[in-house]
């Protein structure tokens, strides 16, 4: 009952146990896309159509491509789940959203004395492959920090809306627990703010102030973007500042296996996507043509 | 852990204190008394591990794969034979085997009829993952994929054969077994024995063989292929498995110890187990007590599993839990429950197992049980109160 349970309020300090090991997964999956492969090598051997298809995919349907863990792999078993992943894409839309995207999710609850449930916030984390995908929004509600936990394609949600679609400067936001609240407030009743087609996604560079310590993670030892750093180092003592130098792994970046093992062969993702692309852009067209016929409102009379 | 029954613990100790003994026959844990008065207890005692035996159908399956020197015509002759007897290479429900004819030469056994107490033969699976699932209330399940590795019947063992080979066996086994054979391979892989296992059969060697004790009303003519709808959606079976290989491990991952404080003047003991065992008439370690070892790669059974679901294309089961032993992409048994609850009570739907012919129609891609949602079903919804 992941999603059931994650669901009810949470006081942000209950996370404190959960929080490294999610941080350590999604940071190594995530951080390891704009890896995959670089626009430059792709274009020589793609033709230029083809090439915007299949590579903006991999961002938009991230879930799509599967745990690239090599002893959890089964061709059969991820063809079957992309298929199951398709059939619940036909009943509802889910569109396309990225950390950092202000979102509301309706669904239904057999708990609440409405059986619905509408919950507003930012998406700070999106992790999971396949059916497994799940993504956890924030909001402060009430003066209490709240995050919700869905799995993407639990049926028993009826809407997902994109409120501001946006990226930040991380791949997760797990630091704005530690932020100060109005960085992770939004109103309930938010409108949503609608970008024209083909514009690229933009990208918020807000920096966020950390409250003063304790904190639910160390975050002076990361290298996250979206924090302020200056106001950070006043806030964490001498002793700490100097371990941050201890605890940096500067090779990282030149171990070319870690990067393998973390990733998904661009080969495999072109199979992976020519297999869903024809489904994924009828559906797409669907949308496309039932926004048409919502947009268009009757003009009311003004008294 | 099994316990051990009051009988067989006497005959562990000694025949003798059998005469002095006040052990009750339901319980194990009361203290013995010995002839000479002391008392001792035994606790749990793990059960030893099954002496290893050769299967029934022992033969030397491997063989060197020294270089013969062929020439490509020669290699080509060689798979153009195997082609012959085994048909072409094909892919069927998604793994690589040979598109074998029907291999059945001889007159087809006439179906038994089913009965209480009938055991019907399980199949050779391979689990290739676990993923959620939804119940119609929209409650989350976690499943496990058991994929039905192309499996065929290989031959029947009839009881007096069985009893005959373990000549050392107290009682008599009323049941016969078949042997089911999972995935085909290349015959120039194995020996020329082994090959020989499937010859009756008119099957490729397969890679995995098992043997599963039946009724011999269950009985399948040899070469009958095996697939997922042997089962339906809601049936109970239990898997047999052997579990992750963990190598040694100490108490904390083996036995879940708490350890000891990483501070507060410890040294050197923080995930050591502590005492072991007492001084005085028990100054010795009892028999069954936790300590560090080799942990994993033990051949377990988990019962009274629920099917979810079945995905008649792949020949898929879509099992209850995420506990099923093994890792992922290993080969796991599957057989009805013997839970004396959750047996079966009604004749299951094919017996002794599915045949695609009986059908009229073929069978859907997907097949649910009827708590499970379906994922092209529309949004859960519950409704107001009014």
């Amino acid at each position: 009952m992941f999603s059931n349970l994650y669901r009810q309020c949470l006081v942000e300090k209950h996370f404190v146990y959960n929080l490294f090991p999610l941080c350590k997964w999604s940071q190594c999956f995530a951080s390891s896309q704009p890896e995959l492969a670089t626009e430059s090598t792709i274009q020589a051997f793609e033709e230029p159509e083809k090439r915007s298809i299949k590579l903006e995919q991999r961002f938009i349907y991230p879930e799509f491509l599967p745990d690239p863990k090599i002893e959890w792999r089964n061709s059969i078993r991820e063809r079957l789940e992309r298929q199951d992943m398709l059939k619940r894409r036909s009943q509802i839309e889910i569109p396309e959203f990225y950390v950092g995207t202000i979102m509301a999710v309706t669904s239904f609850t057999p708990h609440s004395t409405s059986k619905k449930n509408r919950f507003l916030g930012i998406c700070i984390q999106r992790k999971g492959c396949g059916l497994r995908a799940t993504f956890v929004l924030r909001n402060i509600i009430d003066n209490l920090g709240t995050e919700v936990a869905y799995h993407l394609y639990d049926p028993t949600i009826e809407k997902i809306e994109v409120i501001r679609l946006e990226k930040r400067l991380d791949d997760e936001l797990f630091y704005l627990r530690d932020a100060l609240p109005e960085y992770s407030t939004f109103p309930l009743d938010m409108e949503p703010v609608i970008l024209p087609d083909n514009t690229p996604i933009p990208v918020n560079t807000t920096q966020v102030i950390l409250k003063p310590r304790p904190w639910v993670g160390r975050w002076e030892r990361t290298d996250f973007k979206g924090i302020n750093r200056e106001h950070m180092m006043t806030l964490i003592s001498d002793k700490m500042k100097m371990q941050i130098a201890k605890h940096q792994k500067p090779w990282e970046k030149y171990d070319l296996m870690k990067q393998y093992r973390a990733t998904i062969p661009e080969e495999e993702q072109k199979e992976i996507f020519a297999e869903v692309y024809s489904q994924l852009h009828q559906l797409e067209l669907g949308k496309k043509k039932s926004k048409r016929i919502r947009t268009f409102v009757k003009p009311k009379k003004s008294a | 852990m099994a316990r051990v029954t009051p009988s067989k613990l006497l005959n562990f100790i000694s025949p003798k204190i059998h005469l002095y003994s006040r052990v009750s026959k339901e319980s194990c844990n009361l203290p013995i008394v010995t002839a000479l008065g002391q008392s001792f207890q035994i606790r749990e005692r793990r059960p030893a591990a099954p002496k290893p035996r050769f299967p029934l159908w022992f033969l030397k399956k491997e063989r060197v794969q020294y270089n013969e020197s062929l020439t490509v015509d020669n290699k080509n002759f060689i798979k153009e034979v195997s082609h012959d007897k085994f048909g072409p290479p094909a892919i069927i429900s998604g793994l690589s085997t040979y598109d074998t004819p029907s291999p059945l030469k001889e007159q087809p056994l006439v179906k038994g009829e089913w009965t209480e107490n009938t055991k019907r033969c399980g199949l050779i699976t391979r689990k290739i993952g676990c993923y959620p699932m939804w119940d119609v209330k929209g409650r989350l399940i976690w499943s496990t994929l058991l994929q039905v590795v192309d499996n065929h019947v290989v031959s029947f063992i009839p009881s007096e054969n069985i009893n005959s080979e373990r000549k050392n066996r107290k009682a008599k086994n009323p049941l016969g077994a078949l042997l089911i054979g999972a995935e085909s391979c290349d015959p120039q892989k194995y020996t020329k024995e082994y090959c020989g296992l499937f010859a009756g059969a008119g099957l490729p060697p397969k890679r995995f063989l098992s043997k599963f004790f039946i009724t011999p009303n269950a009985k399948i003519q040899p070469g009958t292929p095996l697939y997922a709808t042997h089962f339906q959606p809601g049936d109970v079976i239990d898997v047999a498995g052997v579990t992750i290989d963990r190598g040694f491990q100490g108490v904390m991952k083996r036995w879940g110890f708490k350890g000891m404080p990483k501070s507060h003047g410890v040294t050197k003991t923080h995930r050591r187990g502590g005492n072991i065992g007492g001084g005085g008439e028990k100054a010795r370690v009892w028999p069954g007590t936790k300590m560090p070892g080799h942990m994993g790669n033990k051949r377990r059974i988990l019962r009274g599993l629920t099917i979810w679901r079945i995905n008649t294309k792949y020949n898929v089961l879509y099992v209850q839990g995420l506990a099923i032993p093994g890792e992922t992409n290993s080969i796991i048994t599957i057989f009805d429950t013997i839970l004396p609850l959750r047996k079966k009570k009604q004749a299951p739907a094919y017996f002794p197992t599915f045949y695609p012919s009986d059908l009229d129609d073929p069978l859907p891609e997907d097949l649910y049980e009827n708590s499970v949602h379906h994922f092209d079903a529309p949004t859960i919804t519950f409704e107001e109160p009014k």
